[in-house]
């Protein structure tokens, strides 16, 4: 809210500069977000917190620095002339029906005769521009000016306009359906919705909008002025309901102050007679919803308990009475009742934060807390995170972290089937665009746009990983399922690098998928045959995790890579594994096996077998062989080419042959290593190179 | 003795005089058979000792003895100093160029936004918090309601949300994780929630998704100038020992009294400049003690329990960490950009 200096120090002389003002409001809740220079003025940007709704006016921020200061309020002159007279002649020509007491708890309002509609005087025009509303004529300019001066919405109907003589204060129901605002706009009215009718028609939207067929015109002579109390819940609803908010709405759904009303009607009407040459006639006053004032209790020791301060009681009485909360007390209990303007006061917290604040924060002393120790909860799963963020990045991927968001485009990026599960997205009710409108079921399309964005800026050698929560949806009205994956981008140009790696890219992205599974210990691991549709067919693989299919990795097939734009020759190798599929398969706490205490012999197989037979399957026959002499087998050479015949390769492996309680002989290893290759020559259909 | 000592010298002159040309292993072998071989020539003069008599016979042989011993030795020696040599010649001939790189995987780099994270999750844990998590997609109860802020309250404008349906919600904030964890777990807790929060709301200074950690601290005689402290401490941590901290009144439904905590301006020094817009003060975070409406709503007694919670987004702090300039860099993924942290 901008508030103007000059008009702040007609209602409160305290001898302070600007900044200094600026300091102690912000020091004690109203937040002076910036000092703006105007003409012969300086314009102070308060921010106020949704709670205090008594602030949204000059008055409100004199009464605030009135407590911290000390000094009184000078309140603005609201004396109508020769009232009585006009009084005495003139009963209320308007007579007001609330039909919903609970909804508007007061209205009042008066007829001002014979104004002349023209422009504010400059000044007011002034106020109003620098504040930031639009100067329009002196009628509607005056409500303006005292909303923004006492925080109290008002509203003026052109008399002649209003039919019957009536007001009537309902909510809308069958009789009103829709009303034509001051903006032009026709509105049906949302349920609930209170309005203002006369004997016919609503002629306007309670405490948000006049209506068009009241409005205050160039013809205008007589206006009907009201000064109305409406309730907070109903207001916000029908405001949002219509996408409609205004100075008055927003003041009335924060809470505005009841017992001002006659006030801010006064002080209305004696401006209208000032600089409209209005002529007020008597107010018309209507309150069924008179409250007493609430009386809350609060404890003196709990305060200072509370602050960790000894703050006497005698200090926190004095607080209260400066916040005009006029504090009783019996012995360490104190009893406040607020003023009806401070209707966020409510509870014994509320009066402790009152107490806080004008006692200042900065006087409450730092004492760190004493705590019982304890070591009972390890933070496992954000290590293993951490850990597995660690492992993936010394792999040589770069972190990458993406909005949660995805494009409904994706699925046909990724061509999923009809059935797959990633099609099952959280779609958000009020996406900020239609690319950002689902929530991610797969990291991979971000991550394919960050490729594309490194590339497109003339970069290579890119690698990428994110770990992320995906969102699977459920039924209505259940949250979805979420799962922390994470997955990974690499492109790999060696055309720049020294040395050139030749492995295949795929086997660099598995390797770094391996890599990730040993940091963890876990050994229950396989790859095996993957239908990602969006993958490459002979260059991907199913990562299996005790038995669960953890995730893929493989190449981005050509048309991915087609559809995503995206050129250059090398591979795009990508990854995506569950998180979580691997924590709950996170070992225990390691059993030691004592270290061999004999020595291993080692002999090699080089095998031809067709190609389609894969290292795995003979690594799986040599450890099925009935001997407990096999220790391990690793397979350590592939050739094809010159001396193989077409369809065939060779593999080399390497077997090594242990005893645990001797040293193996040589014929002893020979014996079972022929019948070994015999095995292998029969389930591979293979032949000794 | 003279005459032996001269005979003695004149096999040890021409062999030093042989031996001084000799620069391989071969040739020093060659000298070797020469002097000391069945027919070398210190062999021979050995062989011809029988024909003296017995006293000048010992005394000729130790001399030679002495010779042989001599001889053996100057050899050994220089057939190292070959050896040594010829490495040395080898290794020259392999030499390589250092200056080319070595072959290493490069490792990629942590988000500058984790690293944040975890920076600050550390802090918290070393003082004893543990670290909790909650859903992101969370029920409206959870994001708003049983945190005092019932549905059309305004406060519920100070967080423009997505939803998902009437009820579910992008969280907004980490704060939900605080009533998850109180209904789960009984008092005294003390515990962070780092995680993404979401609004909908995208413009230079704002990104639909972005980061916060919470932090609750509940017991029996948890109080205001605890809070004070906890943070005053966390803020020296993570920025500098003597950076000033300064709490100030602020609003949210969940906390009363509630702060938002600033601290002084890392870049100008409280003199004012652009990043804290000339008040020489940088918003930080926002915490208060817990309200009791909310001890309420997970059914802790308030008048048994106090405490305090806090929240901060990572952005900002990243950013003035290592002075970046706009908030959607974090989101780009440019190389150029996550290399450097």
């Amino acid at each position: 809210m901008r508030v103007s200096f000059a008009w702040l120090s007609e209602f409160i002389k305290t001898g302070l500069s600007v900044e200094k003002i600026a300091h102690m409001l912000t020091m004690s809740g109203l937040e002076v977000e910036a000092l703006e220079a105007a003409l012969n003025d300086v314009i102070l940007e308060v921010n106020v917190t949704p709670n205090r709704a008594d602030c949204l006016s000059v008055l409100g921020v004199v009464r605030e620095l009135s407590v911290l200061t000390g000094e009184p309020v000078i309140l603005p002159s609201s004396v109508i002339k020769s009232k009585e007279e006009n009084e005495k002649d003139l009963l209320p020509e308007i007579k007001v029906e609330i039909r919903n007491a609970e909804l508007c708890r007061r209205y009042s309002g008066r007829v001002i005769r014979n104004v002349k509609i023209g422009p504010s005087p400059e000044w007011m025009a002034k106020r109003l521009e620098d504040y930031g509303i639009r100067s329009i004529n002196n009628i509607v300019d005056i409500t303006n000016y005292v909303l923004v001066e006492l925080g109290h919405p008002l509203h003026a109907f052109d008399l002649k306009t209003l039919k019957g003589g009536r007001i009537v204060v309902d909510t809308a129901d069958n009789i009103y359906r829709k009303i034509k605002t001051l903006d032009g706009v026709e509105r049906k009215l949302p349920e609930n919705a209170l309005v203002i009718a006369d004997a016919e028609d609503p002629i306007a939207l309670a405490g948000i909008m006049g209506g068009a067929s009241t409005e205050v015109e160039e013809s205008t002579t007589d206006i009907f002025l009201e000064a109305a109390w409406f309730e907070p819940v109903n207001i916000r609803k029908t405001a949002k309901a219509l996408g409609l908010s205004s100075e008055s709405s927003y003041r009335f759904e924060r809470g505005a102050d009841i017992e001002i009303i006659p006030f801010a009607l006064d002080r209305a009407s004696y401006l209208m007679q000032e600089y409209a040459g209005g002529v007020p006639h008597k107010a018309v006053d209507v309150f069924p919803g008179k409250k007493i004032p609430r009386a809350i209790e609060v404890n003196a020791q709990r305060v200072s308990k509370l602050l960790g301060t000894d703050i006497q009681k005698d200090e926190i009485i004095k607080i209260l009475e400066r916040l005009g909360f006029a504090p009783k007390w019996n012995d360490s209990l104190i009893t406040v009742f607020p003023p009806s303007y401070r209707l966020d006061v409510e509870a014994e917290q509320d009066i402790v934060e009152e107490v806080a604040r004008i006692y200042g924060y900065d006087k409450i002393p730092t004492i760190l807390p004493v705590s019982r120790l304890s070591a009972r909860e390890a933070p496992l799963r954000s290590n293993f995170i951490k850990d597995a963020r660690q492992n993936i990045r010394r792999s040589g991927y770069n972190e990458a972290i993406n909005f949660s968001f995805m494009n409904p485009q994706a699925f046909e990026l990724l061509s999923l089937n009809d059935d797959d599960i990633r099609r099952s997205a959280v779609a958000l009710i009020n996406p900020l665009n239609q690319e950002e409108s689902l929530l991610r079921t797969t990291l991979l399309p971000a991550l394919i746009e960050n490729q594309k964005h490194n590339l497109q800026r003339g970069l290579r050698n890119i690698r990428l990983a994110e770990t992320a929560r995906i969102f699977i949806k459920r039924n209505t009205g259940e949250l979805p399922i979420e799962h922390l994956m994470l997955a990974g981008i690499s492109m790999m140009n060696r055309t720049y690098s020294f040395w050139r790696n030749g492995t295949e890219d795929f086997y660099c992205a598995k390797g770094a998928v391996e890599a990730l599974l040993d940091e963890f210990r876990i050994r229950d691991r396989s790859f095996g045959p993957c239908g990602e549709p969006f993958l490459h067919p002979g260059k991907s693989a199913d990562v299996m995790v005790s038995g669960q299919r953890c995730g893929f990795v493989g190449v981005l097939s050509p048309t991915v890579r087609e559809k995503a734009e995206i050129k250059g020759k090398e591979d795009i190798t990508v990854f995506e594994l569950n998180l979580d599929v691997i924590f709950a398969a996170l070992p225990g706490i390691p059993v030691y096996r004592s270290i061999p205490r004999f020595p291993a012999v080692e002999r090699d197989i080089a095998l031809i077998v067709d190609e389609s037979v894969n290292a795995a399957q003979v690594i799986r026959k040599i450890k099925e062989y009935p001997s407990e002499l096999i220790e391990n087998a690793v397979v350590f050479d592939l050739y094809k080419g010159e001396g193989i015949p077409a369809g065939k390769k060779s593999m080399a492996f390497n077997v090594r042959y242990r005893a645990t309680g001797k040293t193996l002989t040589e014929e002893e290893v020979e014996q079972i290593h022929e019948g070994l290759i015999k095995d292998l020559l029969v389930h591979t259909g293979g032949s000794l190179r | 003795m003279g005459g032996e000592k001269a005979k003695n010298s004149s096999l040890r002159e021409p062999f030093l005089n042989e031996l001084s040309p000799v620069d391989s292993v071969a040739g020093l072998e060659e000298l070797r058979v020469r002097y000391l071989g069945k027919k070398g020539l210190l062999t021979s003069e050995l062989k011809s000792l029988g024909g003296l008599p017995p006293d000048e016979r010992r005394a000729a042989g130790a001399v030679l003895n002495e010779t042989k011993e001599f001889i053996e030795q100057a050899l050994a020696q220089r057939k190292q100093e070959l050896k040594d040599l010829e490495l040395r010649r080898k290794l020259a001939s392999e030499s390589i160029d250092v200056t080319l790189p070595g072959s290493y995987v490069q490792p990629g780099r942590i988000h500058p936004l984790t690293q944040t994270l975890e920076e600050i999750t550390d802090v918290f844990v070393s003082m004893g918090f543990s670290v909790e998590e909650g859903p992101e997609v969370e029920l409206d109860y959870y994001n708003f309601e049983a945190l005092n802020i019932p549905k059309e309250h305004p406060a519920r404008e100070m967080q423009d949300t997505f939803y998902v349906s009437n009820d579910i919600v992008l969280r907004t904030h980490t704060s939900p994780v605080q009533i998850r964890v109180m209904q789960r777990k009984s008092p005294p807790l003390k515990f962070i929630a780092p995680g993404k929060v979401y609004r909908c709301d995208a413009d230079i200074s704002h990104t639909p998704m972005f980061h916060q950690i919470e932090g609750l601290m509940v017991g029996e005689d948890i109080t205001f100038s605890h809070l004070k402290a906890v943070l005053e401490s966390f803020l020296h941590r993570i920025f500098s020992p003597d950076v000033p901290v300064r709490f100030r009144p602020s609003y949210f439904p969940f906390t009363e009294p509630s702060a938002e905590v600033d601290i002084g301006c890392i870049f100008c020094k409280g003199t004012g400049c652009r990043t804290c817009k000339g008040s020489g003060w940088i918003e930080i975070l926002g915490a208060g003690m817990v309200n009791p409406h909310v001890f309420e709503m997970v059914g802790y007694d308030p008048k048994k329990y106090s405490g305090f919670a806090f929240g901060m987004g990572i952005e900002r702090i990243a950013m003035l960490k290592y002075s970046i300039d706009d908030i959607r860099l974090f989101y780009e993924n440019d190389i150029r950009f996550l290399g450097q942290f």
